[in-house]
């Protein structure tokens, strides 16, 4: 699985598992921050995406402070779902 | 007057028997241990997370069963909810001698899970094939009403009986209820608590929150890492001191004061500051007549997750003042855990207990503490007089509610409490026919097609800002948009803060969640425990609904659930009543919302309800807005009815309907159906020969119909159609009746 696969598979999993309703995967930002601006999740959206992430990818996204970088954007999280399942 | 309670009865995971459990208390011991009532298969999540691989812990109340308490031969629809409750109940009446089969008592239960441990897993399993649904048995136990029923079954009979859920704070609210009842004079004795079994439900669920400590729990501590889920019932007696004296009970503390408030913030997640928590524990302070000076001691919500505890202690920094640096606080769910919806009870025992005994228990699990918790922490139980003390409950969707106990007879006696008359100035229904106001939801008087079967049509988009409704499901998204029509058609859409703070929601669905929970449980039976679903867990609370729509709309006023099968949003109508009367609530959006669901339909409808065999099932949302007059007049709103009359009652037989006042000028009975019941409480009054009207035929066969027959009845005497109606709701064994007159008709108030 290619990054712009994981990319895409990850934006369809935010609109579905967040409930963003109105808006399309190709909405989302690639580099926009996704809490508090930006799109606008919290910590609840933060849990939900790490164990649908898990679900669909088979890939642990950590908790805590080890977490924050990895939320940073879509970005992020692409980067850590490729390096973890290259990894694995 | 002052409110004694006069008995207490506490099962908890320390022991069964309320003495018993402070004993232990105040001995430091703690109730953790390997969970044993279930096991949870953790699923194949790659995580090595805090939740699956390690041991599971809990506080479980050993060795108990439904079928140590249930009559013969009826276990199976019996749950240990049940059981606890009907233990902690029988141990408060037996220990003031009150008897309801001798004396008037009313019983309100606060709880979230009722029969869910007896019930989900075989949610799951009829959900494979939805044809294949039965009216089941063991069923029976899981609406949230069951467990007052079972306790009415065996401790009863109850004159009266509510099932309140406000998720956590729930056996808080319903003591909260029990004092305005009885400082209304509605009441002379009633029982009041919460009861909370554990379950695969909650424990998975706060599991997927990681709110779950897996190591005996830390309240206040800098390495608190969540809480540890724990079970328990607890009720307590409470009598107005002149009835109670004269049959010669003996106070045991008296309860002061309370408050209950939203922070119409988060779903899961508490205020940062503790506001909306402050402004409650200064509303109770408030209600008692005290001030923080005559406190000595609360018992905190003290969960240990860390955003409850820092919440928490900066409230209590603001309520208390620089009484914080003399005030000892301590939290029980370092040795009881949380017991959600029996909380609230439990710990409003332990805080009486203290006061009576002069000892107030520890934090167990506090070694080095948070320094933005730092609080008067009691690590040990601590000998000394108590004369005030005070009880916090925060349950998700933030509702925080707030009990204070007083020595008795330390204090002046509070000011008797000044009746004021209730109006209606709102009215939605959201059904087969779309979203509508008061003046078209008369239509549903009228002859005309019926609905359509299964689900209405809905389209939220057209109603709700969707990306800020998200995390609304159906129930959240149908019960919000009736909330939002009558308040804006009462012109008290957009409330400024002030206003905020006085409008609050009451509303409650026959059986929760089900589908939704179904869903839930599948998920973990599929796929494991660790693929829970975090966003869904919080909607499953059945005041998860309600919750959403005060966050969604700002309410922060009172805002719970109630549940009482096909009569639940009469249960919530006349309970928003009872608050607004004796001014525990100014206005209140009151009703229900029920959702179309196979399992309803084929299984819980017959089962519970008694609906089967009618016409066409359908669904709906449908709301009161409820105020006190004053209100309405200060802000300039218009009255479109008056409630000059409401009351409840339990038993078919009862003649209910004897003190109803008379029809006057153009007037109709009017109800969801047409059942034999209801005709003869109409024979038997003077209502005998007024007309009679139903709403089922154009508003469907749904356990919220009643609610749609009192939108229907403002909405006639709206239009000047009618000058007074008297609607009737009725569900197995109980009943309620509303009488509604124009706001220039002559009929006092009562």
């Amino acid at each position: 699985m290619d990054s712009a696969e994981v990319r895409r598979e990850l934006k369809e999993l935010m609109v579905s598992e967040l409930n963003l309703e109105g808006k399309n995967p190709s909405d989302i930002d690639d580099a926009a921050p996704l809490f508090g601006e930006g799109l606008g999740l919290d910590s609840l959206d933060a849990l939900q995406l790490a164990m649908s992430i898990e679900e669909r990818f088979g890939v642990r996204v950590p908790e805590g402070d080890e977490a924050r970088p990895i939320f940073a954007s879509v970005n992020a999280l692409v980067e850590h779902i490729v390096r973890a399942k290259a990894a694995a | 007057m002052r409110i004694w309670v006069t008995g207490i009865g506490v099962v908890s995971p320390l022991a069964r028997g309320a003495a018993a459990t402070m004993d232990r208390l105040v001995a430091g011991e703690r109730a953790f241990a390997p969970l044993s009532l279930f096991h949870l298969a953790s699923g194949d999540r790659p995580s090595a997370g805090a939740h699956g691989d390690r041991v599971q812990i809990a506080a479980e109340v050993a060795g108990l069963t439904a079928a140590e308490i249930a009559p013969p031969g009826e276990d199976e629809g019996w749950s240990r909810t049940d059981a606890m409750s009907v233990l902690a109940a029988r141990e408060a009446l037996g220990q003031c001698a009150a008897d309801p089969r001798a004396m008037p008592v009313d019983l309100i239960l606060g709880g979230t899970t009722a029969g869910m441990f007896e019930t989900e897993d075989l949610l799951a399993q009829l959900s494979r094939n939805p044809d294949a649904i039965s009216p089941l048995r063991r069923m029976l136990s899981h609406p949230l009403s069951s467990t007052a029923d079972h306790v009415d079954t065996l401790v009863g009979p109850f004159r009266r009986i509510r099932s309140v859920c406000s998720a956590c704070s729930s056996g808080a609210n319903a003591i909260l209820l029990g004092a305005a009842w009885i400082r209304a004079g509605a009441s002379t004795c009633v029982l009041a608590g919460g009861a909370d079994a554990l379950c695969r439900l909650t424990y998975t669920g706060f599991g997927a929150l990681s709110a779950l400590d897996p190591a005996p729990c830390r309240p206040f501590d800098k390495r608190r890492a969540g809480l540890n889920l724990g079970e328990g019932a607890a009720f307590l007696v409470l009598e107005p001191e002149e009835t109670a004296r004269k049959r010669g009970a003996r106070p045991i503390v008296e309860l002061r004061g309370w408050a209950v408030g939203a922070e119409a913030h988060h779903i899961t997640n508490p205020e940062r500051q503790g506001t909306t928590a402050a402004r409650v524990m200064n509303a109770a302070l408030s209600r008692a007549e005290l001030r923080p000076a005559d406190l000595d001691y609360v018992n905190a919500h003290g969960t240990a997750t860390p955003l409850n505890d820092v919440m928490e202690a900066a409230a209590l920094r603001a309520c208390l003042g620089a009484e914080v640096a003399r005030v000892a606080v301590s939290s029980s769910k370092g040795q009881i855990g949380h017991t959600l919806g029996a909380a609230g009870a439990i710990e409003a025992a332990v805080t009486a207990m203290a006061i009576a005994r002069g000892v107030m228990p520890p934090t167990v699990g506090l070694e080095e503490v948070d320094p933005d918790c730092r609080l008067v922490h009691i690590t040990a139980a601590r000998a000394g007089i108590v004369r005030a003390a005070m009880s916090n409950s925060f349950g998700f969707g933030g509702t925080d509610t707030v009990l204070v106990f007083a020595e008795p007879d330390r204090f002046p006696a509070p000011r008797a409490a000044r009746r004021r008359a209730v109006v209606v100035t709102g009215a939605a229904t959201v059904g087969a026919a779309g979203v509508r106001g008061v003046d078209a939801s008369a239509d549903y008087l009228d002859a005309g097609p019926p609905p359509p079967v299964g689900p209405i049509p809905f389209t939220a988009s057209e109603h709700l800002d969707v990306a800020r409704a998200r995390r609304l499901d159906r129930a959240g998204r149908l019960g919000t948009v009736a909330i939002a029509t009558a308040l804006r058609e009462a012109g008290a859409g957009a409330p400024n803060a002030d206003e905020a703070q006085s409008l609050g929601a009451i509303v409650g669905a026959a059986f929760g969640s089900v589908d939704a929970s179904t869903a839930y449980m599948c998920r973990i039976y599929d796929k494991g425990a660790k693929f829970a679903s975090p966003a869904d867990f919080p909607n499953l609370v059945p005041s998860s609904p309600v919750g959403h729509a005060s966050i969604y709309l700002g309410l922060r006023g009172p805002v719970f659930a109630m549940a009482d099968l096909g009569a639940t949003a009469e249960s919530a109508m006349v309970t928003a009543a009872d608050l607004i009367v004796v001014g525990e609530g100014d206005a209140i959006a009151a009703g229900s919302v029920e959702e179309a669901s196979p399992m309803i339909e084929r299984c819980l409808g017959p089962m519970c309800s008694g609906i089967v065999g009618r016409g066409v099932r359908s669904e709906g949302a449908s709301v009161l807005l409820f105020e006190s007059e004053e209100r309405v007049a200060s802000r300039g709103g218009r009255a479109l009815a008056r409630l000059v009359w409401w009351t409840s009652w339990r038993g078919d037989g009862a003649t209910p309907l004897e003190d109803a006042p008379a029809p006057e000028g153009e007037a109709a009975a009017i109800f969801a159906r047409d059942e034999l019941p209801i005709a003869r409480w109409l024979e038997r009054s003077s209502w005998s020969r007024a007309a009679r009207r139903i709403v089922s035929p154009r508003a469907g066969e749904h356990e919220g119909a009643g609610g749609f027959a009192a939108a229907a009845a403002v909405a006639a005497i709206a239009r000047g159609a009618l000058r007074s109606a008297l609607v009737v709701g009725r569900a197995p064994s109980r009943g309620y009746a509303m009488l509604f007159c124009a706001p220039a008709a002559g009929h006092g108030t009562t």
